[in-house]
């Protein structure tokens, strides 16, 4: 437990550190900010500084890899079925203790295709413990519980290790 | 026949046709009236091609009535006419009916019911979706004609893969219509659907504030999901540009509260409806009151065939927006009461009949 506490204050602060020189920076989640360690542009040599780079929040593309990967999945068969309603994320117990675990939120980003926001929260999932009470309200038999499964099946095999 | 037993019906849409037919068959005899030259209403006019929630044919509905008045000699169809005057006393009406063409003809009828119906609502009014300005943005009314003939094409003749349906256009909006038109979401679902059956390889997106798909019309849009994989945006579109080759659409998902710039094929607009000339004109002419967004008010809210002007009726989406299927009903319901009155009017306690 201690270790872990160190672990994140460690993420934390490197977070803090990235593109510490920008103004009103607390408007940029980190995940945003890329600095390369060296970068040059026709020539010329913009490390540091000059090289960082904000990442726009903007989604371009729908892209359904994922989602495709995760209807044939079998407890993802019935993730097309999802409205949005949030009636698992209201009796998740474990949402309640991590709001980066969000099962509604995680059906929608891989349902849209949002692949920086999958990048940012996809080793949330395996937060869930499985309890089961989701599957038990969801009105429209999207099986949430099941789906988280095959959620860390379909990004695991998406990171290739 | 003496005047009592006529009643004088104002438009030749579903609420007008229904009403036409049943006071028919119950024997009394109808003057029908047209502003177009076409009797059939909007889903004739804009040439619906099927209907929700059951994408039944529209002339599976629509052409019975339709031949029911022109082929039964107690219903007289004056098409291209307005009535331009009206005047008498309850029971005993004269109107005047003027044709385009210069005609006119003066009616005694007993009743009138006002079917004046509705307009879609006209997207070049709000220009954020660029409509009339960029191809291939087409509102749900242009969309029917286009699945009537099966061929789903962009401007420059190919098939869309990307199609975006925007919601509430027009609608629930104080700088347009702030009414929501009740129909849209599940004609939009509806259309979604017969898209996927002729593209089985587009990408559907739905963006829209609220789903309003009322009592069984539910099954459209969780049918649309589970069967169809259609894919729902929760948020609104802000500007829609076109690059040259596709609609660049910007817009926010509000349930990861992100903007979104992505580029589609075609976006199809859910137009609003909004009440037209013909419901003001008939306002106008029979003295009835318009409610503060222009439909005809009746004298209580949840009874609408009653106009607040006696004998006369209203049915139909003149009073609030409605479905087809509603407005059948209302027509249905008009016609009874003008069928009460005139027979509470006559000395005879059953119409004359054959």
């Amino acid at each position: 437990m201690v270790e872990e506490d160190r672990e994140s204050s460690k993420r934390e602060d490197e977070g803090r550190q990235k593109g510490k020189f920008i103004v009103e920076r607390d408007y940029i989640e980190p995940s945003r900010i890329v600095e390369p360690s060296s970068l040059t542009a026709e020539g010329v040599d913009i490390s540091g500084r000059w090289g960082t780079i904000v990442l726009p929040r903007t989604i371009h593309e729908f892209d359904t890899s994922i989602y495709e990967r995760v209807k044939r999945l079998p407890g993802g068969s019935h993730i097309a079925n999802c409205w949005q309603c949030g009636n698992c994320s209201a009796i998740c117990p474990v949402a309640h203790e991590h709001p980066e675990f969000n099962p509604r939120y995680l059906i929608h980003i891989v349902k849209m295709g949002y692949t920086s926001e999958i990048e940012r929260l996809k080793d949330s999932v395996y937060l869930c413990s499985g309890c089961g009470l989701c599957s038990s309200v969801c009105p429209r038999g999207v099986d949430p519980q099941h789906v988280m499964i095959a959620l860390s099946l379909a990004f695991h095999a998406k990171g290739g290790s | 026949m003496s005047s009592i037993d006529s009643v004088l019906i104002v438009g030749g849409g579903p609420a007008g046709l229904r009403a036409a037919v049943d006071l028919a068959e119950m024997g009394f005899s109808v003057v029908l009236v047209e502003r177009r030259a076409e009797l059939g209403g909007a889903p004739i006019r804009w040439k619906y091609h099927t209907l929700a929630p059951d994408m039944r044919p529209t002339e599976e509905v629509m052409s019975p009535l339709i031949d029911a008045c022109k082929s039964n000699q107690r219903v007289r169809v004056y098409t291209s006419s307005v009535v331009s005057s009206f005047s008498g006393s309850l029971g005993e009406f004269s109107v005047e009916v003027k044709g385009a063409d210069g005609s006119s003809s003066t009616h005694r009828v007993g009743a009138i019911i006002v079917a004046t119906g509705f307009e879609h609502f006209d997207a070049r009014v709000d220009p954020r979706y660029a409509y009339g300005r960029a191809p291939d943005v087409i509102g749900i009314n242009e969309l029917e004609g286009m699945l009537r003939t099966g061929k789903i094409t962009r401007h420059d003749g190919s098939t869309p893969k990307r199609i975006g349906f925007v919601f509430c256009v027009g609608s629930r909006d104080r700088s347009t219509n702030p009414w929501c038109c009740t129909v849209c979401c599940g004609v939009s679902i509806k259309q979604a659907i017969e898209l996927r059956r002729l593209l089985p390889d587009s990408q559907i997106y739905m963006i829209y504030m609220d789903i309003r798909t009322w009592g069984l019309w539910e099954k459209l849009y969780w049918d649309s999901m589970e069967k169809y994989g259609i894919n729902y945006i929760r948020g609104r579109v802000g500007e829609v540009y076109f690059t040259g080759e596709k609609l660049l659409v910007k817009g926010e998902d509000t349930l990861v509260r992100g903007p979104i710039e992505v580029l589609f094929d075609m976006l199809v607009l859910a137009v609003g409806m909004e009440p037209g000339e013909g419901t003001r004109q008939a306002a106008r002419v029979f003295g009835l009151s318009l409610n503060e967004y222009g439909f005809l008010k009746p004298r209580q809210p949840n009874i609408h065939f009653d106009s607040g002007v006696d004998g006369v009726f209203l049915a139909g989406a003149c009073v609030a927006p409605m479905s087809i299927e509603e407005a059948l009903e209302e027509g249905s319901a008009a016609a009874m009461q003008a069928a009460k009155l005139l027979m509470r009017r006559s000395k005879q306690k059953v119409p004359p009949y054959g």
